[in-house]
């Protein structure tokens, strides 16, 4: 230290001394450490919301108080000597000390719960000041219950939801009752169903519930990275998992079950083997999450023995902002599609010979990579996308397609060219034999649908397939258009006739009658 | 201090300010957007192809549109004065699907569309920026948007032999599909098996 301060005169120190401070604070800046902090606390506004770590000391939770208050507003002065702070805020001036839970506002003294506290440098608060103090800065209201890890700034109404579990003679049922109208969005992570609640804000009358049940061991409600969210760990693997939004978006009832026992496996499609999603991220799905591993693994004490039932993705098209096509009454396609989604899912059910899962539940915005991943990661034996739209001519109409490459037009007979790599997200050529002839097995049940006409199954570049790693199909109805109304699509009848003739053209070749 | 330790220092300093300035520009070229063409421009720059263009002897065009009935592309001839260069030949084919079909045939392009810039490769590929009116014209549906998007490169690489495959933009954007359905993430080569013969 000495020979540096005999090199260098006192202006180049200055500018060693700024250059080291600059570098360490993009240091911290970018410093990975700071993301991976578990405990935050979330602050949510009208139209954002945002995350700032907590830290704990002497068991009392405490915020870092500069980046609260711009959070809320913006400082206009700073003045910070050795165990003094004072702060222009607005109009307004505060004064904090080092170890004392009096804060000077104005003219007023205010006292925390826990004193102030320096800590690394940082002016730490109480979480109790952003009500005693944030919420006479601000013109706004401030919710803040003691205890939570977040705070609700402006007019903001958060819902809440009350939970009710049932058992059941093959699982568990558990029922969300929720105040306002929410989205679901499923995940499986780390053999763990997280549902993502959309972006309404939620206050939990209960943060987390235990129970001692062979299904599910508890449900913890979390929004520690600013998105409100139900995990559910379940008592064991290998469980089946289906959660369906009803009465308005307001009821969730999310069933738990075992897999049905098994069946034959199949003759004629070589399809991927079922597998139980452990750790990759899937939408809104009806899965069957691994051990809470993390990692991928076989299924858990739950599962039956012998192999698990075949796996049917089926996919709803578009959703959330996404309304794909209108008919003349005002039917929306991605409402049309959920119902009879939701028809051919009971069908293959009721066949059981099937597992079933969904890429999307209710009214959620889910991208076409999602949609693959959540059938890819469950090692679905058959994709079904179903949409409606435009097909001209008259109403009902059924039209199959098979994936075809843009790049690559009408590809050969034989199918695909099976490359030894194909890139993850164009991975359905290597079905695409498989998928006509899944294409013409339902095609040819189709026919026998009175009133309805069928299309020939078609190749065409629908963007849903592309990824998939099975045989996949896409089933458009018609005619769903601003010419003509949705009638005839939207009528129960053909719904069901419908989804029963899917149901058993996927059990015909199941089991090797195609 | 020594006349090493200024060069030393010196060094350092020009390599700080080096990499803060290539951070800056990092910064810029992945947080802000490049100044947008406008709209006007790109109308006043097909304007002036247009009127380039319409010096040769009248031709045959072949374009080929939906058809309304099956499901397939149904071929219809006009006369076109050629424009001298590939791109503005695009443009002409781009132009005549918009004006519409003659028959009672389907509109790959509204009416309102804006062919933003067409660019050609060596490869053949030919990219052809659209407005956003393109997707105004066509009800969304698998079939309605596929055969739109074969409308187009078909009647593209039908009329204007260099070009073997059409990468379609949407004010200059890569999209994924025009309106949920049709995959347009690559450049599309034509399918000669969706033309049909009649309406």
């Amino acid at each position: 230290m000495q020979s540096l301060k005999k090199h260098l005169p006192g202006s180049w120190r200055k500018l060693l001394l700024s250059l080291t401070l600059l570098i360490s604070g993009l240091g911290l800046l970018f410093w990975p450490a700071r993301t991976l902090r578990s405990d935050n606390f979330v602050f949510y506004f009208p139209t954002s919301r945002r995350v700032i770590p907590l830290e704990v000391i002497d068991s009392v939770q405490y915020l870092p108080l500069l980046p609260v208050l711009n959070l809320v507003g913006s400082l206009s002065g700073l003045t910070e000597r050795r165990n003094n702070l004072k702060l222009a805020f607005g109009d307004s001036h505060i004064e904090l000390h080092d170890g004392d839970p009096r804060v000077r506002l104005d003219k007023k003294t205010l006292i925390l719960a826990a004193p102030v506290r320096v800590s690394n440098g940082k002016w730490m608060v109480p979480s109790d000041f952003l009500t005693t103090v944030v919420a006479r800065l601000t013109s706004q209201d401030v919710e803040y219950q003691i205890g939570t890890n977040r705070v609700f700034i402006g007019n903001i109404k958060p819902g809440s939801f009350t939970l009710r579990m049932e058992q059941e003679s093959n699982g568990a049922r558990l029922t969300f009752q929720f105040t306002d109208k929410v989205t679901v969005h499923t995940e499986s992570v780390n053999g763990k169903w997280v549902m993502f609640l959309g972006d309404h804000p939620i206050q939990p009358l209960e943060q987390s519930f235990h129970f001692q049940n062979p299904y599910v061991s508890d449900v913890r409600f979390d929004d520690q990275d600013g998105l409100p969210k139900l995990v559910i760990t379940p008592s064991a693997g290998g469980l089946n998992f289906y959660p369906e939004l009803s009465e308005g978006d307001k009821i969730l009832r999310a069933e738990v079950s075992k897999p049905a026992p098994a069946q034959p496996p199949p003759q004629t499609l070589k399809a991927p083997p079922p597998a139980t999603p452990s750790s990759t991220a899937a939408t809104a799905p009806l899965l069957a999450p691994g051990p809470a591993t993390g990692t991928a693994a076989p299924a858990g004490p739950a599962t039956p023995a012998g192999p698990p039932l075949p796996v049917v993705a089926l996919d709803a098209g578009h959703g959330g902002e996404d309304n794909g096509a209108r008919s003349r009454d005002g039917v929306l396609e991605k409402e049309l599609v959920v119902q009879l989604v939701d028809r051919v899912r009971q069908a293959l059910l009721t066949t059981g010979k099937f597992r079933v899962i969904m890429t999307r539940t209710g009214d959620a915005n889910v991208t076409f990579e999602q949609r693959a991943v959540a059938a890819n990661v469950a090692g679905a034996a058959y994709f079904l996308t179903f949409h409606a739209g435009d097909l001209g001519g008259g109403s009902p109409q059924v039209a199959i397609y098979t994936y075809q490459s843009p790049g690559l037009a009408s590809p050969s007979p034989e199918g695909g060219a099976n490359p030894f790599f194909v890139a993850w997200d164009r991975v359905q050529e290597n079905h695409i034999g498989q998928s006509r002839q899944l294409a013409q097995t339902i095609e040819r049940d189709l026919a026998v649908l009175a009133g309805v006409t069928v299309d020939p199954a078609t190749p065409a570049p629908e963007r849903t397939l592309r990824s998939v790693n099975s045989p996949a199909v896409a089933i458009e109805i018609g005619s769903l258009s601003p010419d003509v109304d949705a009638g005839p699509l939207t009528d129960p009848e053909f719904q069901l006739h419908l989804s029963s003739i899917v149901a058993e053209a996927l059990s015909a070749l199941q089991a090797g009658g195609a | 201090m020594s006349r090493r330790a200024k060069i030393f220092w010196i060094a350092v300093m020009v390599v700080f300010a080096g990499g803060l300035f290539y951070l800056r520009s990092l910064a810029r070229r992945v947080f802000f957007e490049p100044p947008p063409h406008s709209d006007e421009s790109a109308k006043a720059r097909l304007s002036e192809a247009v009127l380039q263009s319409g010096a040769g002897p009248n031709e045959i065009a072949v374009l080929l549109f939906p058809s309304l009935s099956g499901r397939g592309l149904v071929a219809e001839s006009r006369p076109i004065k050629w424009a001298p260069s590939a791109a503005d030949r695009v443009r002409q084919v781009l132009l005549a699907l918009a004006e519409g079909p003659s028959q009672r045939l389907g509109h790959p392009l509204a009416a309102a569309t804006t062919v933003r810039a067409v660019f050609l490769t060596l490869d053949g590929t030919a990219y052809v920026d659209l407005s956003s009116d393109l997707v105004s014209g066509i009800y969304p549906g698998i079939e309605a948007e596929s055969l739109a998007v074969y409308s187009i490169v078909n009647s593209i690489t039908t009329n204007i032999p260099a070009v073997k495959r059409v990468k379609i933009l949407i004010q200059g954007q890569e999209v994924d599909t025009l309106e949920g359905h049709a995959d347009l993430t690559e450049a599309i080569v034509p399918d000669p098996s969706l033309v049909k013969g009649n309406p």
